[in-house]
């Protein structure tokens, strides 16, 4: 292959099928070396690949199918910072694994990446759908990892959202496509200034289905609780995966088709305020996180739903800034459950005595986090923060942001550094983590710094440019904007600082704490066998009745598709799933094309 | 002839980068200090508002030093209501390893 062609390869194909490959030659790679040469060679050659793409807002790649076109490479503006940060999280994580040898999850771990990074330059609805699921399927084994009936079980449920989301996704798309024919977004609507955000109109057919697919993912209230159930139970590099790329990959999603859609305005307040409750009385560490996470992605969801160039550009510079220290965050937890076996608050503290370069990089995501001026959360969040204070008609919001970032120093800022590494003495000494998690944490670290330093570097890559070098230049760095966020920090310390001296700060605990997930593990069954008995007792009534029709209609069905019925007899397994897989094919057919 | 005993700062085993960054939140001064100093720097960040940032006063948010109250009284709240939803919503470890088949039984 000469030269040329490797440039127009690299120039033309979507990044994310570099990772693919890596992921799919990674079982075969026997030493540490060779697994490093895959792990972080692969991003690097994506890197490369979205540097040297042939142009923005281009249909660099297409193929077609079923009459189709597919759009399997359109960078532009949105995407470009999206598919910076699944990139560079990709590598993150690559050297993180490195002291683990599990070809299983670290394959599955590079398709999940892979996948994201696929999704998000992709430009038709169709390639987004079968990426989608891919991500799905692909980050479950992260679930799965440790290997234990828990760990199953929640896998289970995780991917019964995630399907679900999937369905619902592919359902809205068969309904909008049959509609309207359209499934590139470039070709459903332009929007602002000529960059395509926002597309979909909610009224149009299939388009609630499509955003509901999309909100299962970003874990909107009621549910949003897949993502705590199954992040605290992933390995210690699993949840660190888990935590860049799928929410993420939903908030692109819905930046993409419902910026400036209302309604996201509300959930997104909503989604920032009412995890902070919970992780208060949260007594593990990583599911702390978890809610965290719920918090931080509440932000962006609001952002996208306000829906202007500031705003949008918000949503974007605080997914790509989470991405790094809501990784960060996740690292140096999954460092302490490495040495320790735990991050269980109640069990942990004074690990900052062998531990400390772990906690010095807990303690730099924990100020990034907490949008401390300086690191990378002030100037992602402050552009939200100032896109909601812009509207007067969002005061409410802005006070429940507000109310929010509060909530995220009492969370992330405070609690996850304090009760692990400081407060009372454990009386755990434990090893330092592994090289490669130091590595890792230092280099999130060290961007964490970078961004909050220079936010030059990270908007110049926004999806409105200009915007964003204006809000740099007129409002991030104000004597006012600065000294308000030092004052919300401040203050709020103060008051932990008070609580704690008087002892009204709630002692961690043992325990579980429930939320939604009590309706589908504790309620539905009870309701079940309740709904149960009285149907059965109705039903007593009604075959009482209508017991002569009714035995018939049931000793015919039951002749047709009993376990010896003719349907069931003779028929091998593979044709029964033949059989299924044509209904489904002539299904999606039916409503791609009637 | 007795050997002197030097100062050893941290403790036995500790890493040399915690006893150099952390070993001195470990005095007993430390929570007064620092929170001595936060109210400290408070009082002076809303000063610097009022000297450097000024604005008119259209509504209470514009009042200088809002954000400093509003973050105490937010954590605060969001702290303390710890208490009550502990109490509400904490359950034993293992409460849904229980099947199916024992919903409901919660004690």
């Amino acid at each position: 292959m000469t030269i040329e062609r490797l440039a127009d390869l690299l120039a033309n194909t979507n990044p994310g099928f570099f990772i693919l490959a890596a992921a799919l030659l990674l079982p075969f790679a026997r030493d540490v070396a060779s697994r490093a040469i895959l792990m972080v060679g692969g991003p690097l050659v994506a890197l490369i690949a979205l540097i040297s793409a042939e142009g923005l807002s281009i249909n660099l790649q297409t193929v077609q199918f079923l009459g189709l076109e597919l759009v399997l490479y359109r960078p532009d503006s949105l995407s470009f910072v999206f598919g910076l940060a699944f990139i560079i999280a990709s590598a993150l994580v690559g050297v993180y694994s490195l002291h683990r040898r599990d070809a299983l999850q670290d394959s599955t771990a590079m398709l999940y990446a892979g996948a994201a990074i696929t999704a998000v330059f992709v430009g038709d609805l169709i390639s987004l759908f079968i990426a989608w699921e891919l991500t799905a399927i692909a980050s479950v084994f992260q679930i799965l990892a440790p290997r234990g009936p828990e760990s199953v079980r929640a896998a289970v449920r995780y991917l019964v959202f995630q399907i679900g989301s999937g369905m619902l996704v592919l359902a809205g798309i068969c309904m909008y496509v049959a509609a309207t024919g359209d499934t590139q977004f470039a070709l459903i609507a332009p929007s602002q200034a000529g960059l395509p955000v926002g597309v979909m109109d909610i009224n149009a057919p299939g388009a609630v289905l499509i955003l509901a697919g999309f909100g299962i993912k970003a874990a909107f209230p009621m549910v949003h609780n897949w993502l705590q159930d199954s992040y605290p139970r992933a390995s210690e590099t699993g949840a660190v995966v888990l935590s860049a790329f799928t929410t993420k990959l939903a908030v692109y999603a819905l930046a993409r088709y419902f910026a400036g859609l209302e309604w996201l305005i509300w959930i997104g307040a909503v989604m920032t305020v009412f995890p902070v409750f919970f992780a208060v009385i949260e007594n593990d560490l990583r599911k702390v996180l978890a809610y965290s996470l719920n918090n931080q992605v509440g932000f962006m969801v609001c952002a996208v739903g306000i829906g202007t160039q500031l705003a949008v550009n918000g949503a974007a510079a605080h997914a790509f800034a989470h991405i790094m220290y809501k990784a960060l965050l996740f690292m140096s937890m999954g460092a302490v459950l490495y040495r320790t076996g735990t991050t269980k608050a109640s069990e942990l503290g004074g690990l900052h005595r062998t531990m400390p370069w772990t906690t010095l990089f807990c303690l730099i995501g924990a100020a990034s986090i907490s949008a401390l001026p300086l690191f990378s959360g002030f100037v992602a969040k402050s552009m939200v923060m100032s896109a909601s204070h812009a509207d007067p008609a969002l005061f409410v919001v802005w006070i429940a942001l507000l109310f929010a970032s509060a909530g995220v120093l009492e969370h992330s800022g405070i609690k996850i550094p304090y009760f692990c590494f400081f407060s009372h003495d454990s009386g755990k000494r434990p090893q330092e983590a592994p090289f490669n998690m130091l590595l890792a944490m230092g280099a999130a670290a060290a961007l964490c710094i970078l961004v909050g330093l220079s936010p030059g570097w990270l908007y110049q890559f926004l999806p409105y440019q200009e915007a964003a070098m204006e809000y740099l230049a007129t409002d991030l760095w104000t004597a006012g904007h600065v000294l308000q966020q030092f004052q919300l920090l401040v203050f709020a310390a103060l008051a932990f600082m008070l609580l704690q001296w008087r002892r009204w700060y709630p002692a961690e605990k043992p325990g579980l704490i429930i939320d939604v997930e009590w309706f589908w593990r504790r309620g539905w069954p009870v309701m079940a066998r309740a709904v149960g008995k009285r149907v059965g007792k109705a039903g007593r009534v009604v075959s009482g009745a209508i017991g002569a029709v009714g035995g018939s209609a049931q000793l015919a069905a039951r002749q047709v598709f009993g376990p010896e019925g003719w349907v069931a007899a003779n028929v091998p397994l593979s044709a029964t799933a033949v059989l299924s897989l044509a209904i489904l094919g002539v299904v999606l057919a039916f409503s791609l094309f009637a | 002839m007795s050997e002197e005993k030097e100062p050893v700062l941290g403790e036995p085993g500790e890493h040399p980068l915690s006893v150099f960054l952390f070993s001195w939140m470990r005095t007993p001064l430390f929570k007064i200090v620092v929170t001595w100093s936060l109210v400290v720097i408070g009082a002076a960040l809303i000063g610097l508002e009022m000297l450097l940032a000024f604005r008119p006063i259209k509504d209470v948010t514009y009042a200088p030093g809002f954000q400093g109250v509003f973050g105490f009284v937010a954590f605060a709240f969001a702290v303390l209501s710890g208490w009550p939803l502990g109490k509400m919503l904490r359950r034993p470890e293992g409460y849904y390893d229980k099947r199916s088949g024992e919903a409901g039984r919660d004690d």
